[in-house]
């Protein structure tokens, strides 16, 4: 008898315990959601998507930010998905017995911890520096260095915990390794992979560190990837910082959309994940 | 290329099995997993045209037979095999020897089934677009003649083109042998094709095996006796790596040779 009370005990401690955790976590993001929301409230208009960002005391919405932000994450995805889709199969795949590997691994894990700010100062160093000005071109690079390691991290993991079997299955049939990859290893873990991309999104979505020294910002409306470039996060930042009462509204209102985004695509990510599982 | 005499094996229980052609003719074949010896100077005959199995203990090197036949152990960097395994007068264990056209003339069916994501159609037509150019007609011919031989199409005429991992156990297990011959194989190696199967299943696959033996060498691996009792012509005994017995399969369980054998088969050990 007294075993069984004391596993009861410990069971309510541990729930208990684990409902408050997730309760805390979950205050949290409420709370941001809900200042964001209330105190945005104001700025939430159909403006806000249509109307550029505004001198003080005038009104306006976020256009420009929402435009270079979402160019410059496409940006990107365009450079960071392939190279680290490839990177991640060859750590996977190709390279898996290999010193190489293990090394490309350990450096990767570095990228992927280092600091974003000074991937910033880098690009700035690097391309800012020598096109001689700010451009979005510099902010998409940025995100992309931000996002790469994180793309060959999920696709190596995605990859490795497709079973062995289905690889001995492929090259049973007589099947180089780039075919059985590509036909079969990919398609077993596509939704794994496609999830790890998706999160690196989210990720950089929120970035403003690395953009400060490279898109800088732009108030004026311009698709230029050689101008500098409009983002959310610099827009938020500036205009937080800002004594005008419309530039906060605005800052709040974007920092709400930003967040709301980040969220959808996270519930996407969820759900995509179980339609993989299920599949 | 190699028609050398055949090496010194272990003499065969019962007269006809000398008689036989033999399609992979396995001599002195050693294994190792890293340090491990897996396999002990292994050799003997695989007649053609009929149903080898192998049964033994856990561990005893049953599928690493197998696994060496087609060289898939060549993934892992750790494993190496010894020795040669004979296949129509080519040592396959040989550097030059060029996987693909092993994996074409050896085909593998694992044991738990291993459908890929994809169409029942396209697990069939994977390889067979890699080693022919064949026509849309041709292609088509190819998959039904397949799935027929698989004893599968009848059940998924219908559904070519719903995902393979849509069928049942036993559906893909014959969809993953359908998938095996489609490349018109000589060789079919069955790891315990059926371990994982339900009674019904696994059934069909017996007959299966029955039907195929005719146009194939086959290998199986089994941990069932009464299987191997029932699908297999030859019967070859392995326990630690060794190869205790090899013979007519009816000699094997009913007057084995060695005292090992008759333990394994009287339930001793196992």
């Amino acid at each position: 008898m007294a075993v069984p009370a004391r596993r009861r005990a410990a069971d309510v401690v541990a729930f208990a315990f684990a409902s408050f955790a997730t309760a805390f976590g979950l205050f949290w993001l409420a709370w941001i959601l809900w200042t964001t929301l209330s105190q945005g409230a104001a700025a939430l208009a159909p403006s806000l998507f249509t109307q550029m960002t505004p001198p003080p005391g005038a009104s306006g919405g976020l256009l420009n930010a929402f435009y270079g932000s979402a160019v410059m994450i496409l940006l990107a995805l365009l450079i960071g998905t392939p190279v680290g889709i490839a990177a991640g199969t060859y750590l996977a795949e190709h390279g898996r017995y290999t010193r190489l590997a293990v090394i490309v691994s350990f450096i990767n894990d570095i990228l992927l911890s280092a600091p974003s700010i000074v991937i910033g100062l880098f690009v700035y160093e690097v391309v800012v520096r020598s096109m001689g000005h700010f451009s979005g071109l510099a902010g998409g690079i940025a995100l992309a260095m931000i996002l790469l390691p994180i793309v060959v991290r999920t696709t190596e993991e995605s990859l490795r915990l497709v079973p062995d079997q289905m690889r001995e299955a492929g090259f049973a049939l007589g099947m180089p390794r780039w075919r059985v990859t590509s036909r079969i290893i990919y398609r077993a873990a596509q939704s794994a992979i496609i999830t790890g991309v998706l999160l690196a999104v989210a990720r950089i979505a929120g970035e403003t560190a690395p953009l400060l020294f490279t898109a800088l910002n732009n108030q004026f409306w311009s698709a230029s990837l050689n101008e500098p470039l409009a983002n959310v996060p610099v827009v938020i930042f500036q205009y937080a910082m800002s004594p005008y009462d419309e530039w906060h509204t605005l800052a709040w209102a974007g920092a709400f959309v930003l967040t709301a985004f980040v969220l959808i695509l996270n519930l996407g990510v969820r759900i995509l994940a179980r339609k993989g599982r299920n599949k | 290329m190699n028609e050398t005499a055949p090496a010194i094996r272990i003499e065969t229980t019962g007269q006809d099995a000398a008689a036989r052609d033999v399609k992979i003719d396995i001599r002195d074949l050693n294994f190792y997993y890293g340090k491990a010896h897996a396999l002990k100077s292994v050799s003997f005959g695989v007649p053609s045209n009929a149903v080898t199995s192998i049964i033994g203990p856990s561990g005893c090197g049953k599928s690493t037979l197998l696994r060496a036949i087609n060289r898939i152990f060549e993934l892992y960097p750790e494993q190496r095999a010894t020795g040669e395994i004979v296949i129509d007068g080519a040592n396959v264990l040989e550097r030059g020897y060029p996987l693909s056209d092993l994996r074409r003339l050896v085909g593998m069916v694992f044991q738990k089934p291993t459908p890929f994501a994809s169409s029942i159609r396209s697990n069939v037509a994977f390889a067979l677009n890699y080693y022919d150019r064949l026509s849309k007609s041709e292609l088509n011919d190819r998959i039904v003649d397949a799935l027929k031989q698989a004893a599968l199409w009848d059940e998924v005429k219908d559904k070519l083109h719903l995902s393979a991992l849509s069928l049942s156990g036993g559906q893909q297990q014959r969809l993953c042998i359908a998938r095996a011959i489609a490349v018109r194989p000589e060789v079919l190696l069955l790891d315990e094709a059926t371990s994982a199967l339900d009674p019904i299943s696994t059934a069909k696959i017996e007959e299966l095996i029955h039907e195929l033996r005719e146009r194939f060498t086959i290998v199986i691996v089994t941990h069932n006796m009464q299987q191997a009792a029932r699908v297999s012509q030859r019967t070859a005994f392995f326990h630690l790596g060794e190869l205790i017995e090899f013979g007519n399969t009816s000699e094997v369980f009913t007057n084995p040779r060695e005292q090992r054998t008759r333990d394994y088969i009287t339930g001793r050990y196992g």
